[in-house]
């Protein structure tokens, strides 16, 4: 299987939890299909104009996913999937 | 007191951030590009890529060729962006005399908190951890300490990736020695063939050549290679805040400028003429940002064979509109762009630039001969740039008419929308056809300026 990459910008339910002042992304439903979060690798922000947004760089045992959330409205995106070959 | 000083460098940046963002591209050959990946370069090239042959600024098809199993990854430059801001926060955790020379290295003066080498070892590795806790294990950085700035850095790139390489004073010499010339941050290629040239082909050849030859050969340049090949370097550590750098609205600014290659290369003029109007908005909106005004713009192109044209314009009411800077600089161009119509192929051309494709004047290139269409491929257009000077702060001068005093207040209104809402808030009508894609590149980020 040749590994797939693709841009997006779907909105995603995500599971989180809340630990040592940190938002955990635990598990998202995404397509109907519902994938635990093994390990968060990155998490930083961006600007949009005035507005800070924060990405979390997150995987499961086959899939890497970058999670958008904005923090004013609590709205969350896959913005980006990986699935490894 | 002999001073310590430290220079971090990230391994492999923008790679190594993107294998700790995606574990699936560990242990893999990967090359970060820009915008579109066929005109790309390889920005960084992972370690894992360098080991098959892979080099920085290497073109995409070059890395291909040289590596099938690359994968080519497009740049984040936000991503890397905030990561470089943490970065110089953990540093600054260390201490106050740090001054950032790219987007992932910096130097730091720690005489004071190290005290002596052992010291200075200590705080490296406790920077390393910090570094690690906040990043995670895949970005990694190598350490050079030694008594100067110069020597700090051949350290560091002495042992990589995630190096600490510590050089006393007293072993400055053999260090060096161990080293060839172009290692050295300030000799290049050039400078090293003309070293090489003068029959110096080690550092040891350089501290005996006579320093009255090298003045001769490279004037002042020659007494720093004298002083570097004995492992001088009196450059202090400068921190942002002693420099009274004002971060990006600082007023200390001498121009402003950006620079597109374009998706093709192409005859198009209407292409370049739309390029060439959102970079003068992209310039000029910085300029209002900084309530700045210029009197003098400049405007280049380069060509498919990489040769360029540039030049320059001052006018006497100095300006921020885009449209303005972009009107004088086609008018500067223009000239240098001979157009030749070519039959349209259906519909009928409204804007006299409509239809028509240009290539480079002959007089630049006697050999060649421009066919419109059938110009050879290097005679097209790659890149366009635009960039203003003579700087002058205050408010625009108002206009004579009403229908400029007008524009002035929409500008007005634009720029809090852009403020508030980021860049690509607001596009002429005519730049709607295209798209600037956010560029990396190892000395700062597109969306910051």
């Amino acid at each position: 299987m040749m590994a797939m990459h693709e841009l997006l910008n779907d909105p995603v339910d995500v599971e989180v939890s809340f630990s040592n002042n940190r938002v955990v992304p635990r598990s998202i439903r995404w397509n109907q299909k519902d994938y635990k979060i093994e390990t968060v690798n990155l998490v930083h922000t961006a600007r949009e104009g005035h507005k800070k947004m924060f990405y979390f760089s997150v995987s499961d045992l086959n899939n890497y996913f970058k999670l958008k959330l904005d923090p004013e409205n609590l709205d969350w995106r896959l913005v980006e999937l990986y699935t490894d070959g | 007191m002999e001073r310590i000083i430290l220079h971090i460098d990230f391994n492999s940046y923008f790679a190594s951030v993107e294998q700790q963002a995606n574990p699936f591209l560990r242990g893999k050959p990967i090359g970060i590009t820009g915008k579109s990946q066929e005109r790309s370069v390889v920005a960084t090239a992972s370690i894992e890529a360098k080991a098959l042959g892979v080099k920085t600024a290497m073109s995409t098809w070059e890395a291909k060729k040289v590596c099938p199993t690359i994968i080519l990854w497009p740049g984040d430059p936000e991503k890397y962006s905030d990561i470089t801001s943490r970065f110089n926060r953990i540093l600054s955790e260390f201490t106050p005399n740090v001054s950032q020379f790219s987007v992932d290295e910096s130097f730091l003066d720690i005489t004071d908190e190290a005290e002596d080498y052992f010291g200075a070892t200590c705080l490296a590795q406790a920077l390393r951890e910090r570094l690690r806790e906040e990043f995670g294990d895949h970005i990694t950085a190598s350490i050079g300490i030694a008594p100067n700035k110069l020597m700090a850095k051949l350290a560091c790139e002495s042992v990589k990736p995630n190096g600490l390489t510590v050089v006393r004073k007293d072993d400055l010499i053999d260090f060096i020695d161990t080293r060839e010339l172009d290692d050295l941050c300030g000799i290049g290629h050039r400078i090293k063939h003309r070293l090489n040239a003068l029959g110096v082909e080690t550092f040891k050849q350089l501290r005996e050549f006579p320093i009255n030859d090298l003045v001769d050969e490279f004037k002042s340049y020659g007494t720093w290679l004298h002083a570097a090949a004995h492992g001088h370097d009196s450059s202090a550590v400068v921190s942002s805040t002693q420099k009274g750098i004002r971060t990006m609205h600082s007023t200390g600014v001498k121009s402003y400028g950006h620079s597109y290659t374009l998706p093709q290369n192409t005859h198009d003029l209407l292409v370049i003429k739309r390029y060439l109007l959102g970079l003068a908005d992209k310039v000029a909106w910085r300029m209002r940002r900084d309530k700045t005004l210029a009197r003098r713009v400049s405007v280049f192109v380069r060509f498919g064979d990489f040769t360029g044209h540039g030049e320059q314009r001052t006018f006497n009411e100095p300006t921020a509109n885009g449209l303005k800077l972009f009107q004088i600089a086609w008018r500067i161009l223009s000239p240098h762009l001979s157009p030749h119509s070519h039959p349209q192929p259906t519909g009928r051309a409204r804007d006299t630039d409509i239809g028509t494709t240009l290539s480079r004047p002959t007089s630049d290139r006697s050999q060649s001969s421009y066919q419109g269409l059938g110009s050879p491929p290097n005679d097209l257009v790659r890149l366009v740039g635009l960039s203003t000077s003579l700087l002058s702060s205050g408010p625009e001068q108002p206009p004579l008419f009403k229908k400029d005093r007008k524009m002035i207040s929409v500008f007005s209104s634009l720029d809090k929308l852009q403020h508030r809402y980021g860049p690509g808030v607001w596009q002429r009508a005519s730049t709607m056809p295209i798209e600037f894609k956010s560029r990396s590149s190892g000395f700062n980020y597109d969306h910051e300026v």
